[in-house]
Parts: structure tokens; sequence; C-alpha cells
């Protein structure tokens, strides 16, 4: 019930992040049957819910609190995990992390049924939240906990309106005077759970609202029974349907509340920081916040940069590569980032060949694109030979330049908002420091392609003055870490078949998701643990690098041959990718990184493709609507991703798709399943792809 | 336990270090603690502000949870560490250090580097003074017979790392010395 609102906005009665924690320690201190089960937390596979869970499990080992943390991929794993938890006697408290925002959590289907030691306390970024969470109220209600950005204060009018939906009875017409004492118990019980409310919270409204319906009950003791017109009713029901259906967004990230959480309790150190500087680049970088909320954010962590660690050598000013002070140095420094995918570990062609920025300013699946990149590294000064150099080795002279020379010269080519502030972290002598956004990109292909996929890396070194010799190796990060025991122990006779072969007899959805969910759910957890041990060490961080490099590279080549082969079809107002053959398919099979392809062609063909309104769009605001689909030939089904990209650089629009898909399906009858927790990715029999599509598209006629 | 054979004669390092750490080091603790009874003996109460002696492994404790700030001992800074390694390089013998020096030095510097001044200085100058010592005692080992090895101010690492050697070394020297005396005897 209780949405938390943030420490600025707690006061005496409104109890925020901090008592809620500190409540979780009391009944974990508390509680005879204390064991490594009670507090459970539910992780979303994605890099903000990874940060948060870090932070909250090292908050958690400071305060001698056993936990558990379970990795949960969607919502069908999430059923699955309730029905387990079930059994659990000693469970006590449960975190969801980026996820069960937009599930109605008191309702008998997901913890209504539990015991009433539980709490669940749900810290998730992506909005809308189910209402009934957020504002239910009673004994079931007031178990699960929803840690708030400050959101929910603006939500007073849904509040208005969803308390009057669910606290009133039915209108009814009888005036039976029977009637009016059947209603009576039930109108006790709202009193009650009114008067609850009345006591738990002090804003005006709320009291009027209580004390109105008191009033309309005297009255309506002497009157017929129903409060409510049916105008109203159905007013408030709009008013609900806008608030649920204008699209999917996001607020703060879960690593950010986390932060505050820690401020607030004045145990924040760099680790914590860096930890949620992460989270909150990752949130930019995939388009979730817009750019005006990622200065938001990122002015409050500049503080606590300079707060928390040394001022940066006055030498290194003009010197944007930061060396570490001496061995011990974990320091964060601010900085201001390109946006080159990765430039410091790459060579600058290749960085700015890969960054979808200078890809839609440029061209650069064309030649001719690639003449203009090529020239303007020309114009900067930079050789073809000096540009091929790993970035590592490049002269100093040139790195020197280089920002400066970018500020000259890139306008020229159209490419104004090279850069952004952003962060970077010292790791003493162990390695050269890393930045936030090469992080946060390591860890995403760690998530996504750990395991799974064979992806072939490239060694440094292999290519010269622009020949490649083709010395790849296949990436082997995941298999070699400790867990080589999971393989040995339970190998059948006939031995396991790898994850990417499931079985192909399988006729209808069921049977396929049993089987496949096995060796699926096998490499996600994997891949999770594995993204989850490199938060830490940065060995391995740096190791995820070149995975991370060469999935680049599949999406740039498989988006630029989408755009090359005009791909790419308009069906009223969207535009759609049917991605059927190529050499990457297994790769793109992966929501993960269909969605990083879709964002890739979204930022891609910002400026050459008009903004459109999408047929079943709520707003009228243009934006761009891409539906990417790609044949996953073994299960044989198809995986959706839609994307409503901005038409502004640095904007972003609600994600609508969650919605036009659900109502799609329904209009269809397609054989459909959520894999994970994002709405508007989803997967469809391969047969009823285009039916699918077509309904999807036409939308706009109710 | 699963050592290599020329480990398994001796102590290993980190039960040195677990030895070690019942010694007793001085902490400013953040959080308040009644005097509570270990298994060891009873420690506290803590105070913050106020330091209080409790033993290393529960200052490291507490440090990792960073619910305190640990003291560093009189000898581990620059200028004693300084002094002693002068002493070392120019004299003949053994400098005097603290028995245990190596593995509270290690484990304190671990856990706890931003409560020192200077900590990779630190580091450095313990392992010039560990070089130095080494070549000393290696030097008096050849001095060695079968009834006496005298070195002192040998610390408790170091005669770990040679303990193997010189009880092997001196059992060997007291068979030919058993051997040689006989004949004597009947010459």
């Amino acid at each position: 019930m209780v949405y938390l609102p943030p420490p600025h906005l707690a006061s005496a009665d409104r109890p925020s992040y901090a008592e809620a924690y500190a409540k979780i320690l009391a009944s974990h201190r508390r509680s005879p049957a204390t064991s490594a089960s009670s507090v459970i937390m539910l992780v979303a596979p994605d890099v903000d819910a990874l940060c948060a869970a870090r932070m909250l499990a090292d908050l958690f080992k400071q305060d001698d609190v056993m936990h558990r943390i379970i990795p949960v991929s969607g919502h069908a794993e999430l059923e699955r995990m309730r029905e387990e938890l079930v059994t659990y006697n000693d469970l006590h408290t449960l975190i969801l992390l980026n996820m069960g925002s937009i599930l109605d959590l008191p309702s008998a289907e997901w913890f209504g049924d539990f015991s009433t030691r539980l709490t669940v306390h749900v810290i998730d970024s992506s909005r809308p939240q189910n209402l009934s969470s957020v504002f239910g109220g009673g004994e079931n209600g007031e178990r699960i906990v929803i840690w708030d950005d400050g959101g929910a204060e603006l939500l007073q009018e849904e509040r208005k309106a969803w308390e009057a939906l669910t606290y009133e009875p039915e209108p009814d017409s009888d005036e039976d005077s029977d009637l009016d004492s059947e209603h009576d118990p039930e109108e006790d019980e709202d009193e009650e759970e009114e008067e609850e409310y009345e006591g738990s919270s002090s804003t005006g409204k709320r009291r009027s609202i209580g004390d109105g319906n008191h009033g309309r009950k005297k009255r309506q003791k002497d009157e017929r029974p129903h409060r409510m017109s049916r105008d109203e009713r159905e007013r408030h029901a709009a008013r609900l349907e806008k608030y649920y259906t204008s699209g999917t967004w996001h607020g703060q990230s879960a690593s950010g509340t986390i932060y505050i959480l820690a401020t607030v309790l004045e145990r924040v150190d760099n680790e914590l920081l860096w930890l949620a500087i992460l989270g909150l680049t990752f949130q930019y970088v995939t388009s979730r916040i817009s750019r005006e909320d990622y200065d938001k954010y990122h002015s409050i962590y500049y503080d606590e940069v300079a707060r928390l660690n040394p001022p940066p050598p006055a030498a290194g000013a003009n010197d944007y590569d930061f060396k570490s002070q001496h061995p011990d140095d974990t320091s964060v420094y601010a900085v201001d980032e390109l946006r080159f995918m990765m430039f410091r570990h790459w060579n600058l062609y290749d960085a700015m060949y890969h960054s979808s920025y200078i890809a839609s300013k440029l061209g650069i699946w064309k030649e001719r694109g690639r003449k203009r990149l090529t020239g303007l590294l020309a114009k900067m000064g930079f050789s073809l030979l000096d540009t091929q150099q790993p970035y590592p080795h490049m002269a100093k002279d040139l790195k020197l330049s280089l920002r400066h020379k970018l500020d000259q010269i890139a306008p020229e080519y159209g490419l104004v908002e090279l850069s952004y502030p952003s962060f970077t972290r010292c790791y003493g002598y162990r390695s050269q420091p890393l930045s936030a956004c090469d992080a946060v990109e390591a860890i995403s292909a760690l998530l996504d392609v750990a395991t799974g996929v064979r992806m072939e890396v490239e060694i440094e070194g292999a290519r010269n003055g622009g020949e490649w010799f083709g010395n790849g190796k296949v990436w082997e990060g995941g298999r070699e870490s400790r867990r080589r025991d999971d393989e040995r122990e339970n190998i059948p006779p006939g031995g396991i078949a790898p994850a990417a072969k499931p079985k192909n007899t399988a006729n209808g959805d069921v049977h396929e998701d049993a089987d496949e969910d096995d060796p699926e759910s096998q490499w996600r957890v994997k891949n999770f643990w594995t993204a989850f041990d490199a938060l830490d060490d940065i060995v391995q961080l740096r190791e995820a690098l070149p995975l991370a490099m060469s999935l680049h590279r599949a999406i740039i080549r498989q988006g630029s041959s989408i755009i090359d082969k005009r791909d790419i079809r308009t069906l009223r107002g969207h535009r759609v990718v049917v991605l059927t053959q190529g050499p990457d398919l297994a790769l793109f099979a992966h929501p993960g990184v269909l969605g990083r392809l879709a964002l890739w062609l979204a930022d891609a063909l910002r400026d050459r493709l008009a903004g459109t309104t999408p047929a079943h769009a709520r707003s009228r605001r243009k934006s761009l609507p891409l539906v990417v689909a790609c044949l996953n030939e073994h299960a044989g089904t198809y995986v959706v991703v839609g994307v409503t990209a901005a038409l502004d650089f640095g904007e972003v629009r609600k994600n609508e798709f969650g919605l036009a898909f659900l109502d799609a399906k329904e209009r269809c009858n397609a054989r459909t399943r959520h894999g994970t927790f994002d709405t508007s990715v989803l997967e469809i029999n391969k047969d009823d792809l285009k039916v699918f599509l077509e309904t999807l598209c036409e939308g706009g006629d109710r | 336990m699963a050592l290599p054979a020329p480990l398994r004669a001796s102590v290993t390092p980190t039960e040195l270090e677990l030895i070690a750490s019942e010694q007793l080091v001085e902490i400013v603790p953040l959080v308040a603690m009644e005097r509570t009874a270990f298994i060891s003996g009873a420690y506290g109460p803590l105070r913050p502000p106020s330091k209080c002696k409790v033993p290393i492994w529960m200052a490291t404790n507490l440090k990792l949870k960073k619910k305190c700030r640990i003291v560093p001992p009189d000898w581990l800074n620059v200028e004693f560490l300084e002094e002693r390694l002068v002493q070392e390089t120019t004299g003949e013998s053994f400098s005097e250090m603290p028995f245990r020096f190596a593995e509270v030095a290690k484990v304190l510097i671990d856990t706890a580097p931003d409560d020192f001044p200077n900590p990779d200085k630190i580091r450095s100058l313990l392992k010039d003074i560990r070089e130095a010592r080494q070549a000393k005692s290696r030097e008096g080992l050849s001095k060695l017979d079968h009834s006496e090895l005298s070195l002192p101010n040998l610390c408790s690492m170091e005669i770990n790392e040679i303990r193997p050697f010189f009880i092997r070394a001196m059992g060997v020297l007291i068979d030919i010395i058993k051997d040689a005396q006989p004949q004597q005897d009947i010459a």
C-alpha cells in the first residue's frame, strides 16, 4: 500500500526509506525463525537492478543480515518463483528489484495469500505503477511497500479516482431498505479501512474524502444506496485508463533509490556511489530517461563525487585520461564523456563508426558516409594509420588534441552534442581507469551473451594498419568461471544438449516452454552471476570489453544491412523490420540484443525518417515507433521488440507498445509469450507473425 | 592438509596470521557496544569516539563493516621503519622488530589502508626490511652447528621460514657428530 516518499518529502508520520530499512533489520533480528531465506531479493536481469542488488547486499552484509539473491528473468519465472516462495516458512522480507510495479501485488494472484508476516518491498524504476499496490489500504495492502521517488505525490487525482472506484460499491438502482442493511457491513469495512487510512495519513485531501463519505453515508441511510452517478464512475474510470494506457516510461533508477537510502543512513562510500552512477548511466545510454533527467541526477552525483574524492590533479586538467595516483587509488572522477562507443579500448575509427549518434549524422552504412568519416578525421589531423591504432597506443599529442579538434571541426558535419558529462573510476595500479559508460557496456554484454551463444572476440593486435588477419577467438568467459561443477555432475548418459539447440519436435507452446526453459534459464542465471561478479572484479570487467565490442560489431553489421537493403516497411505509421536470415540470427534471437538493435536503428534513422503518429497512439505527438522482429529458428518463434523513439536526440517518449501488443494479441488470437519484464518485448509463434503485425498497425480503429 | 611437502613440516603463514590476530590493537569505534564476552576474553565497552583496545580479528571485522577506524600501532609508521631500515642495513645483527610485525602489518594495511598516512611507502619500507633480514638469516645459517643456532631478534615469520631446514640440518649434523665421536673414543 504504502508508497514511501523519498526522504526529502518524509515527515514524522510518513515513514521513508530509512524506516523501512530499519524495519527489515528489526524483523530479521527479532524473528526466531531467521535463516538464510528470511530476506530474499528477486532481481531483474538489467544493469540497474544488478547494481542495486549489489549495493543492497553490501549494506546487508555490513549489518549482518543473511539474505539471498535470486535472478528472475520474466513474468513467467516470477510466477513460478511465487509458487516456490509460498512454501518458505521463514520468509519475512521480499525485495523486488526493477520488477513488479505494474503488478497488482495485494491481490490473491500475487501476494495476497501469503502470511501476514511477509513484507514485500518494490524498488522499481519502471512506470506506471499499479495503483492498488501504491494506494491499496488495509492489512493486506500494508504489506506491500513501494519505494517511490516522489512521483506518486503527483498522482493525487488518480488516487481519488482509484479510491472512488474501489471503495464504493456498485451503484444500485433499487431502493429497498434491506439493501441498505446489506450494504451496511460493507460500508463499515470501508469506513474502517478509510479510518486506518486517515490515521496513517496527514493530507487534508484524504481526510476530506473520509469525511465526505461519512457525511454521505449518514445521508445515505436516509436515502437511496447509490452514491455516485454513472457519470462520475465513468470519469474516474477514464482517468485511471488514461494513467495506465499512456505508455511505459522510467523513473528514478533502483540503484539511485538505494543510494539515497545509504545517504540517509550515512553509510555512503565510493563503492556505492560508483554503482549508483552505473545505474544512472545505464538508464541514459539505453534511452530510458531523457537528457534533462540525466542531468538532474548527474548533478547530485557530481556533488557526491566532489565530497568523497580528492580533487583531480591539476596537471591532468587538459588530459582527459586520468591516471591512478597511487596503488590504492579507487577514486571516482567526473569527466566529460564522448559519445563514441568505448573509444578508449578500440581504435578511434572503429569507435566513431560504431557510435549510433555518428552513424545517423554521417550515414556510415554507405560508402559515402564512411568517406565522410575518414574526411572528418583527416581534417582533425589524424591520418588513417593513426586512427587504426588502438587508443592506448595512439600518440600522446593526438590524444590531447582530440577533444579540442572535435569541438572545432565536428560541428561542420552536424555533430554537435558529442560529449556529455559522466564519470570515470581509477583502479589503482591494477588497471587503467574505466569510464562509467564502458563499464555499463561491458556488464550488459555479459548479461546478454556471456554464455548461451557463440561469440567471436577479436584479439587485440590482430589488426595492422587496416588489414585484418582474422584471428578471432571464441569467447569463453562465462564458462571459465568456477561453476564447472554444475556441468560435471548432472550429465545424463547421452550428454547434455548445448543451450542453443533445444528440442525440435515440440508441438504447441506449452511443450516448447517446458523444454526450452531449462537450458534457457540456466544460461540466463549463469550470465547473471557472471555479470554480478564482474561488478566487483576489474579484471573480469576488462575481459568483457572485447565481448561488448564484438556484440556492437554484430549490431552494426545487421543494422547497416537492414538500412542498405531498405528492409524497413512502413505499415500505417509504424516502421517494421523483420529479420529472417543473416549470419547473426541466433544472436538476435535474444531480446536484450534485439532491443539494442532497435535502439540503434531508431537513433540512426532519427533524422532520415519523418516522425509519424502511430495508429494506436493516444497522444498526437509525433514520434518514431519502430518494431523489430527476429526469427528464432530453433524455437519456431519470432522475438518482437517495439520501441518508441523521440524525434529529438536526448528526449524520450513513453513506450506505448506494451499495450499495443496486448491489444493486437487479443484481437488476432496469436500465441504469444512475454519472456521478460519489459512489456514491449514478446515472443510470438512463427505463423502468427504476419497477422499480428497487421492487427498491430491497424490499432487505431477501435 | 593438502599442502606441498615442504610446507607440511611447519606452520603456514595464514595460520601465523591467525595467531597474530589475537594481539590487541587500538581502534576508534563508530558504534557503541557493551562489554561483551568472547571465547578469548571480554572486550569493550565501545564508546565512540573514545579509543579502545580490541583484538585484531575484531578490529578487522568491524572495519570491513565500516564500524571503526584503526589506529596504527606505534611502530607502523614511516619514521620508525626508516630508522630500523638504516639499522638493518648498517649493523651486523638483526635490529629489534616486534615479534609478529610481518603478519600484523599485512593484516592492518590490507584492511585499512585509508587509516594510514602513507600506506605504499610503508609497504615498500617493510619489503626493504624483510629483504635485508633475509640476507642476514641466509648468512647466519652458514654458521649452523650441531648444538645451537643463535639468531637474536628473529621474527616469527622468518623463524617459520627456516625452521624446516635447520631442524633437518641439525639432525643430520648431530648424526655426523655422533658417528665421529665413537671413533675418537676408540682411538
